[in-house]
Order: structure tokens, then C-alpha cells, then sequence
């Protein structure tokens, strides 16, 4: 197999890459400097050397430990669950929440054959168990799959003693109601709350 | 490039780039698409949030001749099955009836299909505590029915002499059903068909079956007919693939539903 067809076949692998894409990305490489290239592979191998999960929460991390674990200031009373590292970026960017995350590394999905022992479940109830631990909140997506999870989380926490809490749902902020899908509506009546 | 609205329920999807997502949808006029909604994972985007797993609703559908994947324009939600999510009874129930439906349906209108689905996945979501699994085993028989390849219930699937309903029988998923006595003695792999549990797949096979009949069943015999059924299921798929849903319906933790 040749380089072109080596780099193209792996880069085909990534998700939302085809053939198409896949080898119109090699020649961009081969049109560019092959320092560009190099620096490329260099981040690349960086990355796999550097990067895994945080031994607590599951986060991506270059040390045993994430800067948000490590943080005095952030509550560790307070476990916010989420599905994927990724998510974590999301409700950091709001800048309101100060607890700490538990990763998931999914949600659960029979027919993608995704069950409970796939997922960091049994971490999360060890971190638990080992105290400290005043609210878990279930930040799920608010999919089926999502609240399948939930559900399931929430009832393995039940024995453990702590208040567990599932973000809200419903209409997004700036949102038109006129556009707004019958779920979303229902869901939004259904969490309604007193006006202070 | 024709323009399809038809009725349809998401049987699976997954994200597909920044922004969009690759569903699985059974409908009821063009049988089960795969279909790409661009754009389906914005919040505010014209799918909202409402293709979501086992959401039924008005699809409309750019179908390209040729093509294994088409474009879904528009799907106007009518109902979703939020009790599907409810217990690992129930979802597990139910992600094996759409993987059922999903390795064995084609792109073909079959409305009657399409209406069984939708009933069986309404019986789960419905089904009191403790039944789900009945509902489901009830509507995947009433399911392989649909798809044409019913087990022979009555008559021996050999010889077609016919079987004493009171009598236990074989069950060979070779043959497609039971077998009477001396046909049981020369097959291999022969599966013990209690009387019961025959009375139970006629009444779940047959038309006018429902999920809240024969009665329940005790977990050792819910397990017996999962496994009847997986099995069953196997010996028709084609490509050998595992049934991941189905496996993980049958997990020792949610016995019942």
C-alpha cells in the first residue's frame, strides 16, 4: 500500500470522514510544507502520549489528575454526570456551575450494544460510597438514551443516601415557541416553575 | 429526486459530523430508509429536538434512486414514548423490537408491519410493572408474522400432520417450527416445546394476539421464550451478525420488565 493510500485509509477512519474527504485531506498535506506535516504527526503522537482520563472523574487530562479535581475552589460535594469529556467544555463555557463531573464515556444503547458495565458507572457509586458526596446531578442528554441513562444512575444512587437532580428541559433561551417541536413544548409545560 | 411524506418512527440514530445525524426510520409507505438530517442536533434547527429515538411523526423524505442514503426534509413530530426510558425493562424491550425490525424489514411499503411496530412499542411503554417482557415477546412474534416467516404452530413443520394441542412438542428453528414426535427423533438440535408455551407463541403469532394474554409468565419461562425467540431470529439472519439489543434484553438485572 502506498503512503497516499496508508494516510488516506486512516484518516477515513475518523468519525464524519469519507474516501472523498479522507483523500482530499492527503493531497492538502502533500500540497503543503512537509514541516506542516511533521508538526502534525508530532501533535498527534503528543496527544496519544500525553492525554488520558482523569484517575477521578474520567476527564481528559496530561496529569493523573484534571485542573478541575485539582481546583480547591470547586465544591466536591457537588457531581455533575455527563455523558463525554466533551460535555464538560459545554457547561464550563456557561461559567455558572463550581462543582466537580463524573464521566460517563457514553450513555447507554442496547442496539449499539452499549450496557451499564460499559459505562463508569461503578466508579461513580465508589466515589460516592467514599463520602463527601452531597447532590449528584444527572446532566444526560435529554434523549431517550440520555434519560434511559439517568434513570438508570438514579436508581443505583438510591441506596447511597444522596440527593440526585436531572438538568432541566425544555425551550432554549432565544428560542421561537411559533418553532418549537410538540416534545420540547410538553416538556417545558410539564417543568414549569412559580415566577418569584 | 422524488418527494416522499409518509408516516415514520426513529429506530436509530446516530450524530454524523458537527451537526447533522444519520437515522434509521421505519415508515409506513417506503418501508425502513436510512435518511440524513442535516442539522438535526442544533436545538434550534428544523428538527428541533424531536428526532429522538422511538419519536413518530410526519417524515418527509428526498429519496435518490440508487442511493442507501437518502435526505429527511422535515419530520413534525406527533408523538414520542418517554416510558420507553423509564426502566431497563422496558428500553432494552424495546430496542430489541426495533433491532428485530431494523435487520429483518426492507425498503418496501409494508403498512401492516409499520402498525404492528407501532403497537408493540405502545404495548411496552404501557405495560404494567413486571409485563414489559411479555408485551415485547407477544409483538416480535406478531412482528416475524408480518415479515412472512412465522413458525408452523399447528402442524408439524415436516410432515404438516397435525399436532395435538394439549401434547408437548419439538421445536426445530431449522425447520421453521414444531415438530411431531417422529420427526423430532430424527432431527439434531431439537429444542423441547412445552404445550403451554406453544399455546402462548399461537396466541401471539395469530392476528388478533395482544400482550395481555396468556398471562404472565414466570421469569424461568420469560427466559425460555427469549431465548426461543433469539434463537429463532438467529437462524434467519443471513449475515450471522450478533443481536447486541437482544442479548442485552435478556441481562440477568431487568428479568421481567
Amino acid at each position: 500500500m502506498s503512503a497516499i493510500e496508508d494516510l488516506a485509509l486512516e484518516l477515513a477512519k475518523l468519525p464524519g470522514i469519507g474516501r472523498k474527504t479522507a483523500t482530499r485531506l492527503t493531497y492538502h498535506l502533500l500540497k503543503q510544507p512537509p514541516e506542516a506535516s511533521r508538526r502534525l504527526a508530532g501533535a498527534l503522537v503528543t496527544m496519544a502520549e500525553r492525554v488520558r482520563s482523569c484517575e477521578v472523574c474520567g476527564n481528559l487530562t496530561e496529569d493523573a489528575q484534571c485542573a478541575i479535581c485539582r481546583d480547591p475552589r470547586r465544591d466536591p460535594a457537588l457531581v455533575c454526570v455527563v455523558e463525554e469529556a466533551s460535555d464538560i467544555g459545554a457547561i464550563e463555557r456557561a461559567g455558572e456551575y463550581r462543582g466537580r463531573y463524573h464521566v460517563l464515556g457514553g450513555r447507554l444503547s442496547p442496539l449499539d450494544g452499549v450496557g451499564p458495565d460499559d459505562l463508569a458507572i461503578d466508579a461513580l457509586l465508589a466515589r460516592v460510597r467514599g463520602g463527601g458526596v452531597r447532590e449528584v446531578i444527572l446532566a444526560t442528554n435529554p434523549s431517550l438514551e440520555g434519560e434511559a441513562t439517568a434513570v438508570y444512575v438514579q436508581r443505583e444512587l438510591k441506596a447511597h443516601g444522596v440527593a440526585v437532580t436531572r438538568i432541566a428541559r425544555g425551550l432554549p433561551v432565544g428560542g421561537d415557541l411559533e418553532y418549537a417541536d410538540g416534545v420540547t413544548i410538553a416538556q417545558a409545560l410539564s417543568a414549569r416553575r412559580e415566577m418569584p | 429526486m422524488p418527494l416522499v411524506a409518509t408516516d415514520g418512527i426513529v429506530l436509530h440514530a446516530i450524530d454524523y459530523m458537527e451537526t447533522s445525524r444519520i437515522v434509521r426510520l421505519a415508515t409506513r409507505d417506503v418501508g425502513l430508509q436510512s435518511v440524513i438530517a442535516k442539522g438535526a442536533r442544533r436545538t434550534r434547527g428544523r428538527h428541533g429536538a424531536s428526532l429522538d429515538l422511538f419519536a413518530e411523526g410526519a417524515a418527509h423524505l428526498s429519496l435518490r434512486p440508487g442511493r442507501d442514503l437518502h435526505t429527511l426534509t422535515g419530520f413534525d413530530v406527533t408523538r414520542s414514548r418517554p416510558e420507553l426510558a423509564a426502566d431497563m425493562g422496558r428500553f432494552t424491550a424495546a430496542s430489541a423490537i426495533a433491532e428485530l425490525v431494523l435487520r429483518f424489514a426492507h425498503d418496501d411499503e409494508h403498512a401492516a408491519l409499520y402498525d404492528t411496530l407501532l403497537a408493540t412499542l405502545d404495548a411496552i411503554a404501557g405495560a404494567p410493572p413486571g409485563r414489559a417482557r411479555v408485551a415485547a415477546l407477544a409483538g416480535a412474534w406478531r412482528l416475524v408474522a408480518e415479515l412472512g416467516f412465522a413458525p408452523a404452530l399447528d402442524r408439524c413443520a415436516l410432515c404438516h400432520r397435525p399436532l395435538d394441542p394439549a401434547a408437548d412438542a419439538g421445536f426445530s428453528h431449522r425447520d421453521g417450527g414444531a415438530l411431531c414426535p417422529a420427526c423430532a427423533r430424527q432431527r439434531t438440535g431439537v429444542r423441547a416445546l412445552p404445550a403451554p408455551a406453544r399455546t402462548a407463541l399461537r396466541h401471539w403469532v395469530a392476528e388478533a394476539g395482544d400482550a395481555s394474554t396468556p398471562g404472565d409468565l414466570d421469569d424461568a419461562t420469560g427466559r425460555a421464550h427469549q431465548r426461543l425467540l433469539r434463537e429463532f431470529l438467529h437462524e434467519h439472519l443471513a449475515d450471522g451478525r450478533p443481536l447486541r439489543a437482544f442479548d442485552m434484553w435478556e441481562g440477568a438485572r431487568w428479568a421481567g420488565g
